[in-house]
């Protein structure tokens, strides 16, 4: 097991936003977390990126417990994410805010790998690398987001909504870029509201609501569930 | 009044606004960095030149060889600050603003204490630089070459900072952390670390001043006052938190002030300063350049 969640509240100024969550990831899948807006889909990847603090519950990676551990810390023992925001550096360049990414290695080899890996993800990004990251398109700042993530080098790649504000053109791109990502050996942890597109790049899924897990199982059986099909997929 | 003598005026209005833009660009830094106005910058400064003092009674070497280690102590300090006030200061939950303004403060009234404590309110001097009393004779021109080392080492510095803010990952740190505190945990980056990292280089900064003030200016527990005031004066000129701005801001008001003393009796010559940083405050409140 790569990662695993054992029943973790959050609470933001005396707020519960999650509460008793269970969730567990292999090395090598896509796991989808989805739920309506409020469902603590963000406070959930927070907490395990160590930039909130859970009250109770284990966060395990790797079989070494992590809950609690600075952000700092989190990045450099291969979780990274990219949250809602993407906080790039937006003053900074493109190439900037990639080689910020690459911070925590020394060697010439460790910054200059990923790099070429990104580009191959996402060419665009080559074209753009003087550019300051505030003038990007939306789905470019994405992409830069994304590379800038994987710069850390993650074994765990987590993304929350990375479809959003996005071109529905380029929303695709995303899409096929977390498979790309994934076939590299990373796994990855996707928050999405876009239920329909990320089932189908996505192993297993987990449904939140109300800050509780109320439905979990492979993308398939997610995909069949009823209740799932009416309130989420519109069929 | 002659061509000569404008070229003197211009001449030592620029060494000493060179000077003027070293000591603020520490407090600029800092600023830049977290948002924090370092009130206790002129103290900083104060405890550099009596550092410089103390190694030059101690040691008998001269004052201009020992500004790196000057310096050096200085960035201990600087974060030291940092680690033990400024830290706690940032972690209140109301008032940050306020709680940040008075921690600085009370720093500035305890450093203050504590020197006047220890060394006596008496003035001192430093008399055995071999810069002491030489002049630069160009031209009709005539520079104390103790302003003129002051005014090469404030160039010699802003090139070193420029050099380390572009070209090392450790610049880029700062930049980003200065840009977005919270996203630098992202990539891995400890941004208290940076923090203390940027108060230490901040109050180098200042220490770097203060070994060559300490040259040529009476060194006394008092003595942060008269250029904190100015130092304030050159950030606001130059944009809050632009490091390089504070620069040319520093030059701007050196050369204001010389200018001001040859037209107005010499005790007025800050009237100018004043008067000019009012004026861009109403025309440019953001300073004379935008951030960095």
């Amino acid at each position: 097991m790569l990662l695993e969640v054992g029943t973790l509240t959050t609470a933001y100024q005396g707020l519960v936003a999650i509460s008793d969550i269970s969730l567990s990831i292999e090395k090598g899948e896509i796991v989808v977390v989805a739920g309506a807006n409020g469902a603590g889909k963000s406070t959930l990847l927070k907490s395990i990126a160590g930039l909130a603090h859970p009250r109770a519950g284990t966060i395990a990676f790797e079989g070494a417990r992590i809950e609690g551990i600075a952000g700092h810390r989190i990045t450099a023992l291969g979780i990274a994410y990219v949250p809602e925001n993407r906080r790039l550096f937006p003053r900074l360049s493109v190439a900037d805010n990639l080689s910020l990414g690459s911070y925590l290695f020394r060697k010439r080899a460790d910054r200059d790998a990923p790099l070429e890996n990104v580009f191959a993800l996402f060419p665009r990004l080559r074209e753009r690398l003087r550019q300051r990251a505030g003038t990007l398109s939306g789905g470019e700042q994405q992409m830069l987001a994304i590379g800038r993530a994987l710069m850390t080098r993650p074994k765990l790649l987590m993304l929350d909504e990375p479809s959003q504000g996005i071109m529905p053109r380029l929303v695709d791109e995303i899409f096929a870029a977390v498979q790309a990502i994934r076939a590299t050996g990373v796994t990855v942890l996707l928050v999405e509201q876009r239920l329909a597109e990320s089932l189908e790049i996505a192993d297993r899924a987990y449904v939140l609501q109300t800050g509780r897990v109320i439905l979990s199982g492979t993308a398939a059986a997610v995909r069949e569930d009823p209740n799932i099909r009416e309130a989420y997929l519109g069929i | 009044m002659t061509a000569t003598a404008l070229l003197q005026v211009f001449a030592s209005g620029l060494m000493t606004g060179l000077i003027y833009g070293l000591v603020a660009s520490g407090l600029s830094l800092i600023f830049g960095l977290m948002e924090v106005v370092n009130f206790a910058h002129g103290e900083f400064l104060m405890l550099a030149m009596f550092a410089t003092f103390g190694l030059v009674v101690f040691t008998g070497i001269d004052p201009g060889l020992l500004a790196p280690l000057v310096a050096a102590a200085m960035f201990v300090f600087g974060a030291a600050v940092y680690a033990l006030v400024i830290r706690f200061a940032m972690r209140v939950e109301t008032n940050r603003g306020m709680v940040q303004i008075f921690a600085t403060f009370g720093l500035s009234i305890l450093m203050q204490g504590a020197a006047q404590y220890l060394f006596s309110p008496d003035y001192r001097s430093i008399r055995t630089s071999w810069l002491g009393e030489r002049t630069l004779h160009v031209g009709g021109v005539f520079l104390p070459w103790p302003l003129l080392f002051g005014g090469l080492v404030s160039i010699a510095t802003f090139g070193g900072l420029y050099l380390v803010m572009t070209r090392t990952a450790f610049g880029k740190a700062l930049e980003a952390t200065r840009e977005d505190q919270g996203a630098v945990a992202l990539v891995g980056i400890d941004c208290n670390r940076m923090f203390a990292l940027g108060w230490g280089l901040g109050a180098a900064l200042v220490g770097l001043a203060g070994a060559v003030l300490a040259v040529f200016y009476y060194v006394f527990p008092g003595v942060g006052a008269s250029f904190s005031l100015i130092a304030y004066v050159t950030v606001a000129l130059g944009g809050f938190g632009s490091v390089f701005g504070a620069l040319a801001a520093g030059i701007v008001v050196g050369l204001v002030e010389a200018f001001t003393a040859v037209v107005l009796p010499p005790e007025l010559k800050s009237l100018g300063i004043y008067a000019l940083y009012l004026v861009i405050v109403f025309l440019r409140p953001a300073g004379l350049f935008g951030k960095f």
